[in-house]
């Protein structure tokens, strides 16, 4: 008997602290849309207009769309932290050769991991489950990613490999941009 | 043919990063039996039928497990593997095919880890898994996610989990004291908890002396996106502080940001324990960190702790302005939202509602406090009592952000009463019936005026002698004319003035009902009806 009252303090703890933890993620959904905007803005500052001789080198990396299908949102929202991060890893890398605007690169990458950093205490188990019933939609965004990776790593990261994955990310917030607004 | 020999069972992969492993059981007689596996995958999720392939690493092998790393390279698509065993010229049927996705079986590697115990704190380094290897099963590094798991090196020692970035100080800790410590990487969305780092023990060293030179309890004080560092200081001696920033996300990368903190400008060697820092934050989308570097006059330096600022978060609101307007029934109340410069920028983050509270002043301090909620700057209020006065005080708050502002100032006004209308209604009255009155008297003196000169006109009350008619006519028309003296009065005059006037208003009237004649065309109708009476005194004269 004595044990059970001893349990009743850390019941109440726990149950406080998963309470408290979810009162603070109500202002995300506007703080994620702000964010976006911003991003957009800034992908968009941060280099001049797309050299046309880059057009040659120009891949299709086919962005599994059917990701952000809004049929369930609660997956919706963890893959677009996983977006996110892949994005964040990518614009991490050397960008010397994209000479591109430094700030306007640090303000991207501290926009982004902002939003990381919340989602990671807001996004529930619960949530991360059901965009793991979805397998193969997970496995085709990290393939995805993969490409765009791999497709650096070959042009060892020169410009226009630069330039080309800049106008994909940029292509990929704003499918974020527009499925956010719709949440 | 027919074999005795049996196949092998229960495979299993087991993956760590890229190192793949195959295990199975074998129950039959294992005296000079060798194993080969072979392996197909399927492009793309698509189950076409692909050939099967010998898998390099699993030939000929003697032991119930091998490694096949070589031959993997797709790890996000599915793979078959099988195995059967072998001796001389007999081979075992194959193994039931075991179905895998290397990704989704991959476990994460330990990191690497490097301490440096210095000043009563662990400086810990971590490296992550798969640190220069060429092919990675986890591609994007920087998504893991560190969990720290330490404890004292003592019995019945409490273990304690945290999460680090891969530069961090590990600082609560007891000085002179052994502590053991591992560290995993962790992938949340994956649901992935690596393999734990091997155990590293590590000695606290003393603190050091010039502990009282730092800054301390750093704090940061934010209303209206005006962001204040304040901090304090016990030392004695003079003292200048120098501010410094860093931008959020270099934490998260496994460069080394210590070169990176930056001065906040118009904080660089000052001797006041606070600093405006808000030039730093340009956006609201972007976490810093602020550092107070206090340096003494002996080229002593000490860096305090660091203060996280997620500006919409560590920022409170104000509160906003309130005017009051009061027309007959309804209580307008006008908001000036908070922040002034900044309340755009408020506006469009936090997602402003207002709290509008209003109660009765009286002496009776019961009055009840009702409440109003509104999204605009303008709100009105309308079941109010006459002759009262009511107060107000208004809250900005955000909901998203659970953040409500302070309360502005009361502001007070009375609502006009019964008496005062009345009194309103009576003065208006008054006023309405004097004005008629101003109006109506001359208006009704000159209709009188008018309606005697008509009678005058038409119904003369005094006869002319008959032996002066002709005159008479004349003369009787002249008062009408340039006159307005009564007929009666006119009557006794024409008998004294005659002989002498006479003539005089002949010309006058000759003159007038000439050019009144003559120019009648141009008159008005109230003119021509003049002229016409005259014409008519003309024809009486002339006849």
């Amino acid at each position: 008997i004595m044990n059970v009252f001893g349990l009743i303090p850390i019941g109440l703890i726990l149950l406080s602290t998963t309470t408290i933890s979810s009162l603070q993620c109500n202002h995300l959904p506007l703080q994620q849309r702000k964010m976006i905007e911003n991003s957009l803005q800034l992908l968009d500052k941060m280099g001049k207009k797309f050299p046309q001789q880059c057009l040659r080198e120009k891949m299709s990396f086919r962005f599994p769309e059917q990701v952000l299908k809004p049929r369930q949102k609660e997956a919706v929202k963890v893959a677009i932290e996983e977006i996110f991060q892949h994005i964040f890893y990518i614009f991490s890398k050397n960008l010397t050769l994209a000479a591109w605007d430094g700030t306007a690169i640090e303000q991207f990458q501290n926009g982004l991991y902002q939003q990381i950093e919340q989602l990671e205490a807001c996004v529930t188990k619960k949530q991360t489950h059901y965009f793991h019933s979805k397998e193969v939609n997970r496995l085709k965004l990290k393939k995805y990613f993969q490409k765009i990776d791999c497709f650096l790593k070959d042009k060892q990261h020169n410009l226009c490999s630069w330039e080309i994955s800049r106008a994909e990310m940029r292509r990929c917030l704003q499918l974020i941009d527009n499925v956010v607004r719709k949440l | 043919g027919q074999t005795n020999l049996k196949s092998p069972q229960d495979i299993q992969v087991y993956v760590v990063n890229t190192n793949f492993t195959l295990r199975w059981n074998y129950t039959g007689s294992d005296t000079n039996v060798t194993f080969s596996a072979e392996y197909r995958w399927f492009e793309d999720f698509v189950t076409n039928e692909t050939e099967w392939k010998e898998l390099p690493g699993c030939q000929n092998v003697t032991h119930t497990e091998c490694d096949f790393s070589s031959a993997i390279t797709k790890y996000y698509d599915t793979h078959h593997v099988r195995i059967r065993a072998e001796r001389r010229e007999e081979v075992s049927p194959w193994s039931s095919t075991f179905e895998m996705n290397p990704y989704l079986i991959a476990q994460i590697g330990p990191p690497g880890v490097e301490l440096q115990s210095t000043n009563g704190v662990i400086k810990i380094k971590i490296s992550p898994p798969e640190a220069n290897q060429v092919r990675k099963m986890w591609i994007a590094h920087l998504r893991f996610k560190y969990n720290l798991v330490i404890w004292e090196n003592s019995s019945n020692a409490e273990f304690r989990s945290q999460s680090i970035f891969p530069t961090d100080t590990i600082d609560d800790l007891a000085p002179d004291t052994t502590y053991c410590l591992k560290v995993q990487a962790t992938l949340p969305l994956d649901l992935q908890e690596g393999l734990f780092s091997p155990i590293h023990c590590v000695k606290t060293t003393h603190k050091a002396v010039n502990d009282l030179l730092c800054a301390t309890d750093v704090s940061v004080l934010a209303l209206d996106m005006k962001f204040h560092l304040h901090w304090n200081n016990r030392y004695k001696q003079h003292v200048s502080y120098n501010v410094q920033y860093l931008i959020g996300y270099l934490k998260k990368l496994h460069d080394d940001y210590s070169m990176k903190w930056l001065s906040v400008p118009g904080c660089e060697n000052i001797t006041d324990t606070q600093c405006n820092f808000s030039s730093i934050i340009s956006t609201t989308s972007g976490i810093y960190y602020l550092r107070v570097q206090a340096m003494s006059e002996y080229n002593k330096s000490c860096v305090s702790n660091e203060v996280k600022v997620d500006p919409l978060i560590t920022n409170e609101i104000g509160p906003p302005g309130v005017k009051v307007d009061i027309s007959d029934v309804l209580l307008h109340i006008q908001i000036s939202p908070p922040g002034g410069s900044e309340s755009e920028v408020m506006r469009d983050h936090y997602d402003l509602s207002y709290r509008i509270l209003y109660w009765k002043n009286s002496s009776n301090d019961e009055e009840e406090i009702k409440m109003k909620e509104i999204k605009q700057t303008i709100g009105t209020i309308s079941d109010l009592t006459p002759l009262t006065l009511y107060c107000v005080k208004v809250q900005a708050f955000s909901e998203i952000y659970n953040k409500s502002s302070h309360y502005s100032k009361e502001e007070c006004i009375k609502t006009p009463g019964d008496k005062i209308l009345h009194l309103v209604i009576l003065a208006t009255f008054v006023t309405a019936l004097i004005a008629v009155f101003l109006v109506a008297t001359p208006l009704g003196f000159a209709l009188y005026q008018a309606y005697n000169k008509i009678k005058y006109v038409f119904f003369p009350s005094c006869q002319p002698p008959l032996n002066i008619e002709g005159f008479g006519g004349q003369l009787l028309s002249s008062p009408y004319l340039s006159t307005t003296e009564e007929p009666i009065e006119n009557c006794s005059i024409i008998e004294t003035i005659i002989t002498e006037e006479v003539n005089e208003t002949d010309f006058k009237d000759y003159i007038h009902s000439k050019q009144s004649s003559r120019d009648s065309g141009n008159y008005s109708n109230d003119d021509t009806s003049g002229s016409k009476v005259s014409e008519e005194m003309l024809e009486k004269e002339i006849v």
